[in-house]
């Protein structure tokens, strides 16, 4: 699938209550290794509440800089969460449902864009 | 199900590098070997899984396959979707680093992504009297 | 010796390059209109170009990515095409305006129809595109283009009354005018002075001519003793205007009506000087705004671009800068006054600044991108209020047009 499609869609739990929306896709280079880089396997998802316009760079911690711009994109993307792959029981067209039990993990990353 | 409060739980350790397909690769520019840009990263390909299906507990990751460029850019603003035949790859294997530009491992001369170029290039710039001469 | 040298180079082409159609023009205009009463605004725009100049060409000496790339980058696809849809536009216009601009001054030069002009302007400038190194490109059409210094003669030897001058730098409206004007011509002026092109071409410019972050000090006296400099001619022009065209009651309509206080101040040879003046910096602009237009295209849809290559190695970029150049001559051939195309430029160009100078300010916090060349406090907080001020002035920009109808 092309992961445009994926950006952008609601996000439910598994009884069709609305979380968000995908605001971004995480991946992870330990997949199968290739001559340069190894595969990039998906970890999981971004999940945003209130908007799923581009963090514009500011999902990193280190980040706060210039005040107040800073503090109000972080604002937008308050309560937003990391669902891990393992916890997605499918991703529709227009939905992605969640299995019952997901975790809601700390989406933020390091000052290198890192977990 | 009630939204959680207080801090999230920090996501497990991992051993391999995390990339966040907005953040570090979507719509940055794609250079070849000799440092030549070749185009910018218009979307991303998974190798799953298929939509509106049921995904059975315990199914392997989908990975990356591959960087999307040519129509894929038009259909990702305005909607739509254009046949999986006419969408441009550069295989992810071709992918030598990710920073701020990603650097691929080959020549862009031989990519599909480069068609267009090449053929402005041949068809026309080439063509004009000084077109191939080095500037410096 | 040999850097002296250079700095003063790179400081006479940042004053020599500073001013263009679209400042020539705007500032007689409001310097006829309104006298000296908007001289503030321009003193507010050179601080905001020299702000955002400097800070992309760090993130181009620091990271190697040109502005419209980080545009694309920060704001994703589809804003950025928002963006690309008008910068692009407002460039064409800016090519068209340029254009015409070195038409009409040659025009005044040798009384052959501008229109006739148009053609030779176009080729002219493809040609020093496709043939001539960067450098050489951007030191001749500075350096010639000081020769505007002529608009700062004139006006001493106008001996205006300076006290009476100086009585007009207090922002207020004249009472022939009404307040809505008055906020038009600001912004108009404004957009001039920080029209985004400059900043295109500036941050595409380092990376032509391979900048690191060794060169900054270098670009950072260009630009903040260069522009400045700028600055006051601009503000020599609208002196002139407001010496000579004011109280005769003349409002400028024309290029000949901007360069008339020059020949009254500084006679034959001070025409001589402007005209001259006039070309190489209405070329010199025509060039960077069509670099500009095949700068932004290619680096929104990650073509391979630049001067530095050959031709052919940049394909589309070069086919990108004579289709805008065929384009802004057709335009021009239609009989379409340049200087009214100028004016609705500069306003233009103030509606699009928000999306292009946003971008640059995140990405020069950036770490990734910036190491440890990251914005400080100081620039942050001004950058800030620019951005306060740009927006301000891009959402008034239409309503003050359509109320002022175009600042009639």
């Amino acid at each position: 699938m092309i992961l445009g499609d994926l950006l952008g869609t609601a996000v439910h739990d598994p009884d069709g209550g609305w979380l968000g929306r995908v605001a971004d896709a995480r991946f992870v280079l330990d997949g199968t290794p290739r001559q340069l880089l190894a595969e990039p396997r998906l970890l999981g998802l971004v999940v945003s509440p209130h908007s799923v316009a581009s963090f514009l760079g500011y999902e990193r911690t280190g980040l706060t800089q210039p005040w107040p711009l800073a503090n109000l994109l972080r604002w937008r993307h308050r309560g937003s969460f990391l669902v891990m792959w393992e916890d997605i029981a499918m991703i529709g067209a227009g939905s992605v449902r969640l299995r019952p039990g997901f975790i809601r993990y700390n989406p933020q990353l390091d000052d290198r864009g890192q977990e | 199900m009630t939204p959680s409060k207080g801090p999230l739980a920090p996501a497990p350790h991992l051993a391999g590098r995390t990339l966040d397909a907005q953040l570090h690769l979507m719509d940055r520019q794609v250079l070849d070997h000799d440092g030549v840009p070749v185009t910018t990263v218009d979307d991303l390909e998974l190798s799953g899984p298929a939509v509106d299906e049921e995904i059975p507990p315990g199914t392997p990751a989908p990975v990356l396959t591959a960087l999307l460029t040519g129509p894929v850019l038009g259909t990702r603003i305005f909607g739509g979707r254009p046949p999986s035949a006419r969408l441009i790859r550069i295989p992810w294997k071709d992918v030598a680093a990710v920073d701020v530009v990603l650097t691929l491992g080959v020549s862009g001369e031989n990519l599909d992504a480069g068609w267009v170029e090449r053929w402005i290039r041949d068809k026309i710039i080439a063509r004009i009297p000084g077109g191939r001469r080095d500037p410096r | 010796m040999k850097r002296l040298l250079g700095v003063a180079l790179g400081i006479l082409t940042a004053i020599g390059g500073f001013v263009d159609i679209g400042d020539l023009v705007t500032n007689a205009v409001v310097g006829s209109r309104f006298g000296l009463s908007l001289v503030w605004v321009v003193a507010v725009g050179v601080v905001g170009i020299c702000l955002f100049a400097n800070m992309s060409g760090r993130v181009a000496a620091a990271s190697g990515r040109a502005t419209f790339e980080v545009i694309r980058e920060r704001l994703g696809a589809r804003a950025g095409l928002a963006n690309l849809s008008a910068s692009f536009l407002i460039n064409l216009m800016t090519v068209t305006a340029e254009i015409g601009g070195v038409a009409l001054a040659l025009q005044l030069a040798s009384s052959v129809n501008y229109l006739l002009w148009i053609p030779v302007a176009a080729v002219a400038v493809w040609l020093v595109i496709w043939r001539v190194k960067f450098s050489i490109m951007e030191n001749v059409t500075g350096l010639l283009g000081l020769t505007l210094i002529v608009f700062a003669v004139a006006l001493f030897m106008l001996k205006p009354d300076w006290g009476s001058l100086a009585g007009q730098l207090v922002p207020s409206v004249p009472e022939q005018e009404t307040a809505w004007t008055y906020s038009y011509y600001a912004i108009a002026l404004f957009g001039a002075a920080m029209t985004p092109y400059e900043v295109f071409f500036f941050s595409s410019g380092a990376v032509e001519e391979g900048w690191n972050v060794k060169d900054l000090i270098q670009s950072r006296i260009n630009v903040l003793a260069g522009f400045p400099l700028g600055g006051l001619l601009s503000v020599a022009i609208a002196g002139c205007a407001a010496v000579v065209l004011l109280p005769a009651g003349i409002a400028v309509t024309s290029l000949s009506q901007v360069i008339l206080p020059v020949a009254e101040g500084a006679g034959k040879l001070g025409l001589a000087f402007v005209l001259v003046g006039v070309v190489a910096a209405t070329f010199g602009a025509a060039l960077e705004t069509t670099l500009s237009s095949g700068y932004t295209l290619a680096q929104y849809f990650g073509w391979s671009w630049g001067k530095f290559r050959r031709p052919a190695q940049a394909a589309r970029f070069h086919l990108a800068m004579i289709v805008c150049l065929l384009v802004g001559s057709a335009v021009l051939a239609t009989g379409v006054d340049p200087v009214l195309v100028t004016e609705y430029s500069v306003v233009f160009s103030a509606i699009a600044l928000p999306l292009t100078y946003l971008p640059i300010l995140i990405v020069a916090n950036d770490p990734q991108y910036m190491g440890k060349h990251v914005n400080g406090r100081a620039v942050n907080m001004l950058g800030m209020v620019y951005l306060v001020i740009i927006l301000v002035a891009s959402v008034a920009a239409i309503p003050l047009m359509i109320v002022t109808g175009g600042g009639s």
